[in-house]
């Protein structure tokens, strides 16, 4: 291979060559530096708003997911007679744990009850807290609930990529492996170049020593430059006592070619994602701990299986009416509303809101999201095959990931969550039964664990566009509706506030409802003491 | 987040039998992608999923409804990664001539006219979500 730095311009300074080099990490450096602080990008507010002199003005919440669970609890106790409305039996929304028991209905679909043992499930909503949601954090903390760390990265387990090409493609691949080869064989073939001469012109010797120095170490190379794997990589045969194994055998690397024809190179990038941290969080038990917590405080505020049928508004208030639990129609007035039904359904039912509020609460789509939970006999990737939790990373789009369970370590059994879809291809999979579901996942665990269908004791799988009182995953505005609509809906219509993580830049994460709830419920009590907090 | 893009063409998997009609085609491309929330038989699911039984949407333009199944629209996702033109006009000339409906079919041609003119944003196709 010949140097791969055609593409900078043979009149371009040192300096300005090496600001652009430096550019993405020099800004990476300095927003971390600024997190430090505080004042950083990411979810902004580390706290709950203080509010105070509710002066029990009424104020009806629909809906008691993480949002209006929030909002619910800030403003009770800020002095607000807080009613809440929530549709389901629970509370908590898309903050749900299939465990032994748990029943799900899709829309026109066949009922199923989770069959887990004791003590396993899956968490098909949300199911990890990356370390910088301070606000989902902030209620961990505050109701005491016990957090396990989430393994959202881990270099032994396998990237599958049956489209890739050459001799590595459709075989499972250690990332770690992966990672070290694409890398290793990257640096070599850009510290050779700069060794050749390709950088002469654009960097002084000083500065190509320095660059070199940093390839060496990137990619794990040798004094001459060449890379021939790494103990990171892991061993063929591990070393330990004595004189055998004693230091073990070293593995070989995989040819650069091949590894760059396999394509398993995608999932490996110089650091994760911001919403992808490698440190992650789980409540222990599962993610509806969250919403027991807030249960524990509100419950007595909630009332449950009440589906909203009607919201009216004047300059007085609002008027909402529902069907109860009993069938019955119901009436409710309060002063005012925050509503965190989610968009897919509000556009749909009948509210009284000016036209534009009406048409932007139209203008988002809602992302289709598949998920299957798989109850293992057997933990055999832990004893087969030395993979502790994270993500096994497959180019089925009908797959996408299959995640051993970041719980239970050691244990007998386990939950591995079989695959994570969207869009088109969750529409497809959505399709089958949750037999055919299973078996769809089976078949691709197959190609990855021998004898992982053989396990296979029993399955729960949601499609999240055919749950009712859900309809999608969560909100996906595009940049045009970013602009025209979701400003008009994060402001009030007449007495109606909309919360949730559609309201927010942190849209599918819990930490995006609560933080929105605190925006709105601070918009709400500063109008409420303007108009002087008289009940 | 990492953005790949690994929206293949699965459908294309699909067997089209040798010879056989266009509507049969349209029946298996309707029945894997659109019946979950459709429903097999069109009616879909009142207060979330629109029926296309007797819908004007469905019935009308083929233009406009190729670009619906393209683009998507509110919950429902965007095929044009997912369906050639050929797969889109037999899906929608199977719609549109069943449970009632009686509307002509939906050409290749029509469905190319407003392919790339998308607007929508991808579902996003990474190699996780949330």
């Amino acid at each position: 291979m010949t140097a791969g730095l055609e593409g900078s311009p043979p009149g371009l300074s040192r300096r300005r060559f090496l600001e652009s080099l430096g550019g993405m990490g020099g800004s990476a450096l300095l927003l971390g530096g600024m997190s430090a602080l505080g004042l950083g990008i990411e979810s902004a507010t580390a706290g709950p708003p203080a509010l105070s002199g509710g002066g029990g003005r009424k104020i009806v919440i629909l809906g008691a997911g993480v949002a209006g669970l929030t909002a619910a609890y800030e403003l009770s106790r800020a002095g607000y007679d807080v009613t809440v409305l929530e549709a389901r039996s629970f509370a908590g929304g898309r903050c749900q744990t299939a465990r032994k028991g748990f029943t799900l209905t899709e829309l026109g679909g066949e009922t199923q009850t989770c069959d887990f043992d004791d003590g396993h499930y899956i968490n098909h909503g949300p199911w990890r807290i990356p370390y910088h949601h301070h606000s989902t954090l902030h209620y961990t903390k505050e109701f005491n609930i016990p957090l396990e760390v989430f393994v959202n990265d881990n270099d032994a387990s396998y990237v599958m990529y049956g489209k890739g090409k050459g001799p590595l493609a459709g075989k499972p691949l250690r990332k770690g492996q992966v990672a070290a080869d694409i890398r290793g064989g990257a640096a070599e073939v850009l510290a050779k170049s700069v060794k050749q001469g390709a950088l002469d012109q654009s960097m002084s010797a000083e500065d190509r020593e320095r660059f070199l120095a940093y390839l060496v170490n990137e990619g794990y190379l040798d004094s001459d430059l060449a890379y021939r794997g790494t103990d990171g990589r892991g061993y063929d045969v591990l070393p330990g006592a004595g004189v055998s194994p004693g230091p073990g055998k070293a593995s070989t690397p995989y040819a650069f070619q091949d590894v760059l024809n396999s394509g398993a190179w995608k999932t490996v990038r110089s650091v994760a994602g911001f919403e992808q941290q490698r440190t992650m969080f789980q409540p222990v038990g599962g993610m509806d701990q969250i919403a027991k917590g807030f249960e524990a405080k509100v419950g007595n505020l909630i009332r449950y299986s009440t589906v909203v049928k009607t919201l009216r508004q004047s300059d007085k208030g609002v008027e909402i009416t529902y069907a109860g639990p009993d069938g019955q129609t119901g009436k409710l007035k309060a002063d005012y509303c925050l509503c965190t039904i989610p968009l897919s359904v509000l556009r749909q039912m009948d509210i009284q809101a000016s036209k534009p509020f009406k048409a932007a609460i139209g203008a988002v789509s809602y992302a289709l999201v598949g998920k299957i939970g798989l109850q293992m006999k057997r933990r055999f990737w832990e004893e087969d095959h030395s993979i502790y939790g994270g993500h096994v990373y497959f180019d089925d789009p009908e797959i996408l990931t299959m995640t051993l369970p970041s719980t239970g370590w050691q244990g007998r059994k386990g939950v591995i969550q079989g695959y994570y879809q969207f869009g088109a291809q969750a529409a497809k999979v959505s399709a089958l039964s949750p037999a055919e579901r299973q078996a769809l996942a089976s078949r691709a665990g197959d190609r990855v664990f021998p004898g992982y269908s053989d396990n296979i004791e029993s399955s729960f799988s949601a499609a999240w566009h055919r749950i009712e009182h859900n309809l999608g995953g969560w909100a996906q505005w595009s940049d045009e509706a970013r602009v025209s609509a979701y400003p008009v809906l994060c402001e009030p219509d007449g007495r109606l506030y909309l919360a949730g993580e559609h309201l927010s830049y942190l849209t599918g994460w819990q930490a995006g409802g609560i933080e929105s709830a605190w925006q709105q419920i601070t918009k709400l009590h500063a109008r409420i003491q303007a108009e002087g907090g008289k009940a | 987040m990492i953005r790949t893009s690994w929206i293949a063409s699965s459908a294309l998997l699909l067997a089209l039998t040798a010879g056989g009609a266009q509507a049969a085609d349209g029946r298996t491309l309707y029945v894997e992608n659109c019946a979950a929330c459709h429903r097999p038989n069109g009616v879909g699911v009142p207060g979330a999923f629109p029926t296309l039984v007797g819908s004007k949407v469905v019935t009308g333009d083929p233009k406009a409804t190729s670009r619906i199944v393209l683009e998507g629209r509110g919950g429902m996702p965007a095929f044009q990664g997912e369906m050639d033109d050929d797969e889109v006009a037999a899906a929608l000339t199977y719609v549109r001539g069943s449970w009632g409906n009686k509307a002509k079919p939906v050409q290749t041609a029509d469905v190319g006219a407003v392919r790339g003119k998308a607007r929508r944003e991808d579902a996003r196709a990474s190699l996780q979500a949330h």
